[in-house]
């Protein structure tokens, strides 16, 4: 085990290097860039578009550019924001908490609601709730969010508003009340909208995975073997069937595991969180070389270390599978 | 878990999400004197130093607590700021060269730290412009400086090495040395993310993608002001999202609408429209020179003129075609006025008569010009002046994609161009390649296009522009590699003249004289057709009191007099 773990982090190597080639000469190819913001400035002369340009190394050949880009990361360091000249760890060490913050709780309440309505959904198969469960889980997953996000902040911002007080329902957007001290409940006020948002979307694809998994396992000859013994249901549900039934949704958890970082950029947009996503939108939009490369980078390195501890996990769920 | 079980999970989260619905929501107290104002910008500054900056939202945050030496008023012109008077020949501040620039400054200035303002700082901001490591990103007029003198604290006299035309323009941003740092390592500086300034207002905290806070400035110049005790700056990612939270009063101002907008803002309960018209002009910018040529430097484009709109009987006509007052009628709920010129607005306003739209006039002008109609209707050359006889009458028209009111502008045009017989073909881009540079092969720059769709404006000063624009010397070619903004490769010696007249005259009179000489020729010649004269629109509760509306500055340029109800 150790050696295959091993293995795969040694493969990772040649991969990202080679994801970072292709993104660097991806963000490279697009129209624009970050000397656009300067162009059409009548007040800008050529002289001075110039030293700009060398000032940032954009007048490099983008050969020489991704080398430096390389060799500086190599000595850890992701260099700094073509926009706002912070260095790049600062710019996300200022946006990842409050991601983590929502990516965190969404990804909780969505399992929390996901799995147990998955599970009941299959072992009630075409019952009146599984009909019930799979028509919302596919709402849910074919609503786009953004129109989704607007039509939840005009109903609980605008149009709803609290019988008490007669403020608006939830707010409509931010991770709490500006100029206000901190406050739990005002927190987790805050946090209603953007998590069920994501919680509708998200869910809908667990509780389908959860469900076409638990089929499966209940069919087998083990399940029955279990029953017969007369284990009581729920421990023939939870740890018999859903053990077994959980491999592929650990698969889909390990790759969504990702977004903790990289943040939803939906989400965040419309509910004003400033976290990852809507730092990466922000710098696709100012073409900021040296954040998107750091963001795209790190989402890609995780992706790579969730799906091995994706692999690790189906070892420890499932003995029968087994590396070497 | 039994079904039971899970009702009763169910359940459990009905009522916890029923019980977070009902707490209440704190609210800001309100007074006369204090209250917190929230203000919604859909993009966050990218910095505040005024000197890096690109985004206009870094200048709408700023203007809180950077201020220069003269502010630009309502109408478009120079009052002091900092300064004690606008330096003017009548009261000795400007030399009889106009080389030398004296200033005054108030008395008992001081930033918000509570250091005094000495003429120091002016020649330090100077210095930190034109630091070469500075990545300041503007150094035109300061570059042009050969010394800024300090006989006194309080007195700034900036000498020129050249004459300087928009010499009141520059320096509307102060930075305090003592709280900044070495020129050399400007993007660096603490300062860009803090600022110490003189305004108002001055910088609590900015907490990344979230709100900026200002709090006020004690030691601002003005007794007793400002009267709010805080100015939140909250980013919000769309103005869709502002939208919404304009309405329900989450937040007091609301920057930068577009006209579509307004019919949804406008009935809502509390809500305020603020709309005037602004220095931006919708326009078309026609290619006077064959389009197949690369980047022609002026003297080939008379011998290749574009085989149709060279002749200037058609570029008539197509304005004549146009009924402009349709589209601000359609489009854009009549929130802007006719296009004329470049200068519309602002001290050095010209005023030009419209164009009448008079589709029979420009049938006439197309068929003295040698354009017959065809089959379909569409014209054909027979005996034009540059066109091959068989030449369809038929022009590509571009904007940049994704913008539904140009879109749908288009749409109009097309038809009435279609009413004189000229087919309009539409093949928009996005705007990076639209606005691309000419290192990147942008067909705008390199000439190769019929005619573009879009906006743009000139400054408080206009030299930059109308130069930038119209002078027959700012044509990108390869050998300037791509400079200037000629795209319409216009060449006309009256403007010329008249553009080096205005650059060059320290009278201000004598400048408002010359533009307008350059706007007459524009009008007559039109490398540009102005098609309406956009307004800049925000919107604001009806809580706040003190707004003024300032096209030629931000939003909270008069912020000390602003108060809620």
């Amino acid at each position: 085990m150790g050696a295959y773990v091993l293995r795969r982090l040694v493969q990772a190597v040649p991969l990202l290097w080679l994801i970072s080639l292709v993104v660097f000469l991806l963000l490279h190819v697009i129209p624009g860039g970050p000397m656009a913001a300067y162009e059409n400035n009548p007040d800008m002369t050529a002289e001075d578009l110039h030293r700009l340009e060398h000032d940032l190394g954009l007048d490099a050949p983008l050969h020489v550019q991704y080398v430096r880009w390389l060799a500086a990361l190599v000595h850890g360091d992701w260099g700094y924001s073509l926009a706002s000249k912070r260095p790049v760890l600062v710019e996300i060490g200022d946006r990842l908490p409050n991601t983590v913050y929502l990516m965190g709780v969404a990804t909780l309440v969505t399992l929390l609601l996901a799995i147990p309505i998955g599970i009941f959904s299959a072992v009630r198969q075409y019952s009146t709730l599984d009909h019930v469960v799979t028509t919302v889980a596919f709402m849910g997953h074919s609503i786009p969010i953004f129109w989704f996000g607007l039509i939840l902040i005009i109903v609980f911002h605008v149009m709803l508003r609290n019988p008490l007080s007669g403020a608006p329902l939830f707010p409509g957007g931010g991770m709490y009340t500006l100029g206000m001290p901190f406050s739990l409940l005002d927190r987790l006020h805050h946090l209603v909208l953007p998590v069920g948002m994501l919680a509708v979307a998200n869910a809908a694809t667990y509780t389908r995975y959860t469900r076409a998994s638990m089929l499966e396992v209940i069919g087998q000859d083990y399940i029955r073997t279990a029953r017969a013994k007369g284990t009581p249901e729920p421990l023939v549900i939870w740890k018999h069937g859903l053990k077994n039934a959980a491999t592929p949704v650990v698969t889909i958890l390990a790759l969504d595991l990702p977004a903790l970082f990289a943040g939803a950029v939906f989400t965040e947009t419309m509910f004003s969180w400033p976290g990852m996503g809507r730092l990466f939108i922000e710098s696709a939009f100012r073409v900021d070389y040296a954040l998107l490369m750091a963001i795209i980078m790190v989402t890609a390195a995780l992706t790579v270390a969730f799906n091995l501890l994706a692999d690790v996990t189906y070892a420890v769920l499932d003995p029968r599978i087994r590396y070497g | 878990m039994n079904t039971a079980g899970v009702r009763r999970t169910l359940v459990a989260i009905g009522l916890a999400a029923a019980l977070l619905a009902s707490w209440p929501v704190p609210a800001f107290p309100q007074a006369k004197r204090g209250g917190v104002l929230t203000f919604a910008l859909y993009q966050e500054p990218e910095t505040l130093n005024p000197y890096i900056a690109t985004q206009t939202a870094s200048f709408e945050v700023n203007v809180f607590t950077i201020e220069g030496l003269l502010g630009v008023g309502p109408d478009g012109e120079y009052f002091p700021l900092l300064a004690k008077e606008v330096p003017s020949r009548q009261n000795g501040g400007v030399s009889g060269d106009g080389k030398t620039i004296t200033y005054h400054f108030k008395d008992g200035l001081k930033w918000s730290d509570g250091q005094p303002v000495t003429c120091d700082d002016v020649r330090f901001t100077w210095q930190a412009i034109v630091d070469p490591k500075s990545g300041a990103s503007g150094t035109t007029g300061y570059r042009d400086i050969e010394t800024v003198d300090c006989p006194s604290p309080s007195t700034v006299v900036v000498r020129y090495k050249t004459f300087y035309a928009p010499f009141l323009s520059r320096f509307d941003a102060i930075m305090p040395r003592h709280a900044a740092g070495d020129p050399a390592e400007m993007p660096r500086w603490a300062y860009n993310r803090k600022p110490v300034g003189t305004g108002p207002f001055t910088m609590l905290e900015w907490v990344s993608g979230d709100h900026i806070t200002f709090i006020p400035n004690r030691y601002y110049r003005e007794a007793g002001k400002p009267y709010l005790s805080a100015v939140i700056i909250r980013i919000t990612p769309s103005r869709e999202v502002g939208k919404q939270l304009i309405k329900t009063g989450e937040i007091d101002v609301l920057w930068d609408l577009v006209e579509s907008d307004v019919p949804e803002l406008q009935p809502a309960a509390g809500v305020k429209i603020s709309s005037a018209p602004s220095s931006f002009a919708e326009r078309l910018v026609l290619n006077l020179a064959d389009p197949t040529l690369d980047g022609p430097p002026l003297d080939q484009v008379e011998k290749n003129p574009h085989p149709i709109l060279g002749d200037p009987r058609v570029r008539e006509a197509i304005e004549l075609g146009i009924n402009k007052q349709e589209i601000i009628d359609k489009l854009l709920f009549g929130l802007a006025t006719i296009g004329t010129n470049e200068l519309h607005i602002g001290w050095a306003r010209c005023a030009t008569k419209p164009s009448e739209y008079d589709p029979a006039r420009a049938r006439q002008l197309l068929e003295q010009a040698g354009w017959k109609p065809g089959s379909d209707g569409i014209r054909v050359a027979q005996g034009a002046r540059y066109a091959k006889d068989g030449t369809r009458l038929r022009l590509k028209l571009q904007t940049t994609t994704g913008n539904k009111l140009r879109e749908q502008a288009e749409q109009l045009l097309i038809d009435y161009m279609k009413q004189i017989g000229l087919e309009f073909y539409i093949e928009n881009v996005p705007s990076p390649v639209l606005f691309g540079s000419w290192a990147s092969g942008a067909f705008r720059k390199h000439g190769h296009f019929d005619v573009v769709l879009y906006t743009t404006n000139p400054d408080v000063d206009p030299q930059s522009q109308v130069e930038g624009y119209f002078a027959s010397w700012s044509s990108p070619t390869a050998a300037n590699s791509g400079a200037g903004f000629n795209y319409a490769r216009w060449g006309n010696k009256t403007a010329d003249e008249n553009i080096n007249l205005a650059k060059n005259s320290p009278d201000i009179n004598a400048r408002k004289k010359a533009y307008c000489a350059v706007m007459g020729e524009i009008v007559k010649d039109r490398p540009h057709i102005y098609l309406y004269d956009r307004s800049s629109i925000h919107a604001y509760r009806d809580r706040m009191q003190g707004w003024v509306t300032n096209v030629w500055d931000r939003l909270g340029w008069n912020a000390e007099d602003w108060s809620l109800r």
